[in-house]
């Protein structure tokens, strides 16, 4: 058997990795209930159940839920008056600004992670240690990252003091609104950009050495080769590097941003999954509620959004 | 030639820079654990003079970790399988069959995807209440079950699309059924990415501290994590012996990943560049 | 090709029978319906002390209920409301649960069943009260005594020329012994910790007596708050004076208060800080550092006309959320108040306790100065505050700190968010 088995090949040999082709149309009465037309959904059933109850059905009570009150309204239907609430809040304006700040990280992740790829499969002196050692941050926890980044950054921390012996300023990362943020989604991107490159590295092993030994005979420079060869040749793994990065900065921030900022300074920081943690801290359960869904659709339209411009981008290249 | 071999060399600079980068952070915990709450105090960023394993043993004994080491596993190792399971039936039927719904399952997959936990926090735990798993490990399993099967679907869906139509046919000629194409064919060929997505999600579910504070109430039911969380509640002014605990929580996880990292980094790749 | 599929069904068929088997041994804490069982939250135990009282507490309450059995779940305490929240929310809370007293109880008094009548007997025994009571009804007792007294650090005091035994009482001479510091001595004036954004409520609390006239300071306790008073924007002028005249250490905002600033303390890396009187950070943890350079100094007086005073209150409590669990609820409340509990605890673990006639054994003198202080104290500013309201100073306190907003901007959102 000579099938290909990496996730590499799945993505690349895949014109639309992940997305279905859609179904060719069958003339509804003609089919037949047969162990055939039965298994396939036989075979997805467990998992459409368990999100329909654990995941789905929540989200509905958590949207019922948003149109109660809190406290001495508990329980009484108050409308829109939470969501009302919510656009004046400084705070949720602020973490809905902050979802399209993380966004703007994605590429850079990705980027990182290509390139490093790039480096290892072109055998830079001492790539497999490289390859073993940018992974182990993908198997801590954010607690502890976050513990140990709170030091390294901080004001008088071993990343200042190296700055400043060698004459560059000293800066609070996580202190000051301009940089905290920012600090989060760089360290963040340390603990998880291994998992790309791996991705990324599968991806290599299917490119087809052929095509790379003609560029390097025709004389083709690195960045070139880089840009003619190896690009192309990636676009699916690219692009599901992109989704995957995606999903992680959008549900996977809440524990760096939880130890590293705590939200602050101000609301600087502030993230979805954090202002409702917030909130029900503050024994304001409905108005978390309607955080989430609020915060929900700008994250599922975003997010859909941006995965509808890769697939066209990546068609087109 | 001699100027590429040069770049080489001056790209793996910042790549070593990077490595340290990568490492040297891990070095100070461990530094920081081994030390005293005075050294700590007064000097934290030093290097540890008084090399106080005491730290160890206080985190293990104070945060109870034998009891929890037991629930961590039971939980992550159950979640891990059902997760896999479940994952590989329903990755091969989105990538390979044809079936009325196919897309709106995809959608389904990839819309709960992007559900923080937090969103969704307060229901689900009534819930899990209201059905009688707060404090049972299948509560747990469930929790961690619905979180990460999304992605894992998405991984796997993925990763079938690009076995070849060729190869399912084949075995359909020679007699299998369906779920006979499942488990001979793409449960075995499966293999490299239901590893990987089985060490992911074990780093998860081990990981996790949100889900199982909401779910195992019960001090006897906590997870190893849990344990050592709360032991930062326990001895607020304590930072190494927390540190000692959190270490020693992931501990296992580096020597799994010792163990398994060939198969992790190089193995997907392996059987890809043979075909 | 079998050969995969097995273990993966075999292991989901071990875990699954143990999953089952988990769900029939545990007991449900949140259905603690049946007799017999009392279920606790809180927060842990600091320290040896703390873990010999709730033994305590734990004997004397078996003493009264021997065969109610009492599970105590101790919640990380950076989590703990949250999860309370949560816990509530869904329905799976506990009997009973610890609260600081002051805004995060006065927030949950919906939840919380009314104790005023169990707990009149006790009444006079104790100090703190305020703290667990709004509208007229009580809904703990206190078991500790919170403040915030100001401690400095003798050493650096005598390193910077000043007088170790007679600190700043003004305002101008606080000033100028920041001033001597940041010249002759290379540690910080103030530790602060602001990561959290609490700096500004110790600042608020810690010197509010010596700003607001004994009127205003009763009138605001009593939630008749003007932010845009003259003396109220006054604490946010000061609070953003202090950080321009580079008071703080560096890089405040991402300093944890608990403890990162307290370490620096602790470590002689600032002459003062503002402190707790209970719990951590308190006279007898700093003594274990500073010995005989530990001392403790009142508020200072920054305006004519103030009486100054300890900013000290009821700090923890237990509180009843399930009803039908009230009387072995009082009773616990009772037990966590019991006289000679108390008196091991106050000094083993330094602690100001509510039951001021414990006399407190120790010869720290900081301890004894805050002791001596009691009788002319005063509830905290900051904990009559709405959570709202709190957060958002937090908030501002951050941004002032760093300069981002103006004082009189913080002072309106302040007055908005009090409605």
């Amino acid at each position: 058997m000579t099938a290909p088995t990496s996730t590499r090949a799945v993505v690349l040999s895949d014109p639309s990795p992940g997305w279905p082709r859609r179904t060719p149309k069958v003339p509804r009465r003609k089919r037949k209930i047969t162990s055939e037309t039965v298994t396939p959904y036989l075979l997805v059933l467990p998992v459409l159940l368990i999100l329909l109850v654990f995941r789905i059905y929540p989200l509905l009570l958590g949207i019922n839920f948003s149109f109660t009150g809190d406290q001495e309204l508990n329980g009484v239907f108050v409308g829109f008056d939470n969501y009302l609430f919510l656009l004046q809040d400084e705070r949720f304006q602020a973490s809905a600004r902050n979802v399209l700040v993380v966004l703007l990280f994605v590429p850079i992740e990705v980027l990182v992670a290509g390139l490093l790829a790039t480096f290892i499969f072109i055998k830079v002196p001492g790539h497999r240690f490289y390859r073993s050692v940018y992974f182990l941050p993908v198997v801590l926890s954010p607690i502890i990252i976050g513990a140990i980044f709170n030091i390294v950054l901080g004001a008088n921390g071993p990343l200042n003091a190296m700055a400043d012996s060698v004459g560059l300023p000293t800066v609070d990362y996580l202190g000051q609104t301009m940089t905290a943020l920012p600090s989060v989604l760089a360290v963040h991107i340390w603990a998880t950009f291994g998992m790309a490159l791996v991705i990324f590295l599968a991806g290599f092993s299917t490119l087809d050495q052929q095509l790379l030994d003609a560029a390097k005979i025709d004389g083709a420079n690195f960045p070139q080769t880089i840009w003619h060869v190896i690009i192309p040749g990636l676009s699916q793994t690219i692009q599901f590097v992109f989704v995957t990065t995606t999903i992680g900065m959008l549900t996977g921030l809440f524990g760096l941003l939880y130890t590293m900022t705590a939200g602050g300074p101000g609301a600087a920081s502030y993230l979805p999954e954090f202002l409702i943690w917030k909130l029900n801290g503050e024994a304001r359960p409905a108005l978390a509620s309607a955080a989430s869904v609020f915060l929900l659709l700008i994250v599922l339209v975003i997010g859909l959004i941006q995965i509808r411009v890769l697939r066209r981008a990546t068609k087109e290249s | 030639m001699r100027a590429e071999r040069i770049s080489r060399w001056v790209i793996a600079i910042p790549m070593a820079l990077l490595a340290i980068a990568t490492i040297y952070p891990m070095v100070y915990a461990v530094n920081i654990a081994l030390k005293d709450r005075r050294e700590y105090v007064l000097d934290r960023l030093g290097v540890t003079t008084t090399f106080n394993i005491q730290n160890f043993v206080d985190a293990w004994t104070q945060a109870n970790m034998g009891r929890y080491y037991l629930n961590s596993i039971i939980v992550t190792v159950a979640s891990v399988a059902i997760i896999l399971l479940l994952a590989s039936m329903a990755g091969y039927a989105i990538a390979h069959l044809t079936f009325r719904g196919n897309r709106v399952m995809f959608l389904v997959i990839l819309g709960t995807m992007m559900i923080p936990f937090q969103v969704i926090m307060v229901p689900f735990i009534k819930l899990m209440s209201d059905i009688g798993t707060i404090n049972t490990y299948a509560g747990l399993i469930i929790a961690y079950v619905s979180q990460f099967l999304p992605f894992t679907v998405f991984f796997m869906a993925s990763f079938y699309s690009g076995i070849p139509k060729e190869i399912t046919e084949a075995a359909r000629v020679d007699g299998n059924n369906l779920w006979g194409v499942w488990g001979r064919i793409m449960l075995p060929l499966g293999k490299p990415a239901l590893l990987s997505m089985g060490i992911l999600n074990a780093l998860f579910c081990w990981n996790d501290i949100l889900i199982a504070l909401l779910v195992m109430q019960s001090p006897d039911q906590r997870t190893v994590m849990v344990g050592v969380s709360a032991l930062r509640g326990q001895y607020p002014d304590n930072v190494p012996t927390y540190l000692a605990g959190v270490l020693l929580v992931v501990l296992p996880l580096v020597v799994v990943y010792l163990i398994f990292q060939r198969q992790i980094t190089a193995g997907v790749t392996a059987g890809a560049t043979k075909g | 090709m079998k050969r995969f599929v097995a273990p993966v069904a075999i292991g989901v068929g071990a875990v699954l029978a143990l999953s089952a088997c988990g769900g029939a041994a545990t007991t449900p804490s949140g259905e603690s319906a049946e007799d017999g069982t009392l279920v606790i939250w809180n927060w842990g135990n600091s320290d040896d002390a703390a873990a010999a009282y709730q033994d305590e507490v734990l004997a004397v309450f078996a003493e009264q209920h021997p065969d109610v059995e009492v599970e105590i779940v101790s919640q990380p305490f950076d989590q703990y409301y949250t999860l309370l929240g949560s816990a509530i929310e869904a329905g799976t809370g506990p009997d009973l649960a610890l609260f600081n007293g002051g805004t995060q109880l006065k927030s949950r008094t919906d939840q919380l069943t009314p104790v005023t009548d169990e707990l009149a007997d006790i009444h006079d025994q104790l100090a703190g009260w305020p703290a667990f009571e709004d509208g007229g009804e009580t809904y703990s007792a206190p078991m500790f005594l919170q403040g915030f007294p100001i401690y400095y650090n003798k050493a650096i005091f005598a390193e910077a020329g000043l007088d170790p035994e007679n600190p700043p009482t003004t305002w101008d001479e606080l000033a100028d012994a920041c001033d001597t510091i940041a010249s002759e001595t290379d540690v910080s004036c103030f530790a602060l910790g602001n990561k959290e954004g609490l700096g500004i409520e110790f600042f608020l609390s810690g010197f509010g007596s010596g700003i607001f006239t004994p009127e205003e300071y009763d009138a605001w306790i009593d939630g008749e708050r003007d932010w845009e008073s003259e003396h109220a924007t006054q604490v946010l002028q000061l609070w953003a004076d202090t950080a321009e005249d580079g008071w703080y250490n560096d890089g405040a905002n991402s300093t944890a208060m608990f403890n990162d600033s307290f370490d620096l303390f602790s470590g002689g890396q600032a002459a003062m800080v503002i402190g707790l009187s209970s719990g951590i950070a308190h006279w007898k943890q700093f003594d274990d550092f500073l010995g005989d350079d530990l001392g403790f100094m009142m508020p200072v007086t920054v305006n004519d006309g103030t009486t100054l005073a300890l900013p000290i209150e009821g700090g923890i409590g237990y509180g009843v959320l399930n009803e039908d669990k009230l009387d072995l609820g009082v009773d616990w409340i009772k037990a966590t108040v019991d006289r000679d509990a108390l008196a091991n605890y106050s000094i083993a673990g330094g602690q100001i306790v509510s039951d001021t006639t414990i006399e407190l054994d120790t010869d720290i003198q900081s301890a004894q100065d805050i002791v001596a202080e009691l009788p002319g104290s005063k509830p905290l500013l900051h904990t009559s505050l709405g959570g709202d309201t709190l957060d958002l100073l937090h908030r501002v306190g951050q941004q002032l700190l760093i300069g981002e907003i103006t004082v009189e901007d913080a002072a309106s959102q302040l007055a908005a968010s009090e409605g």
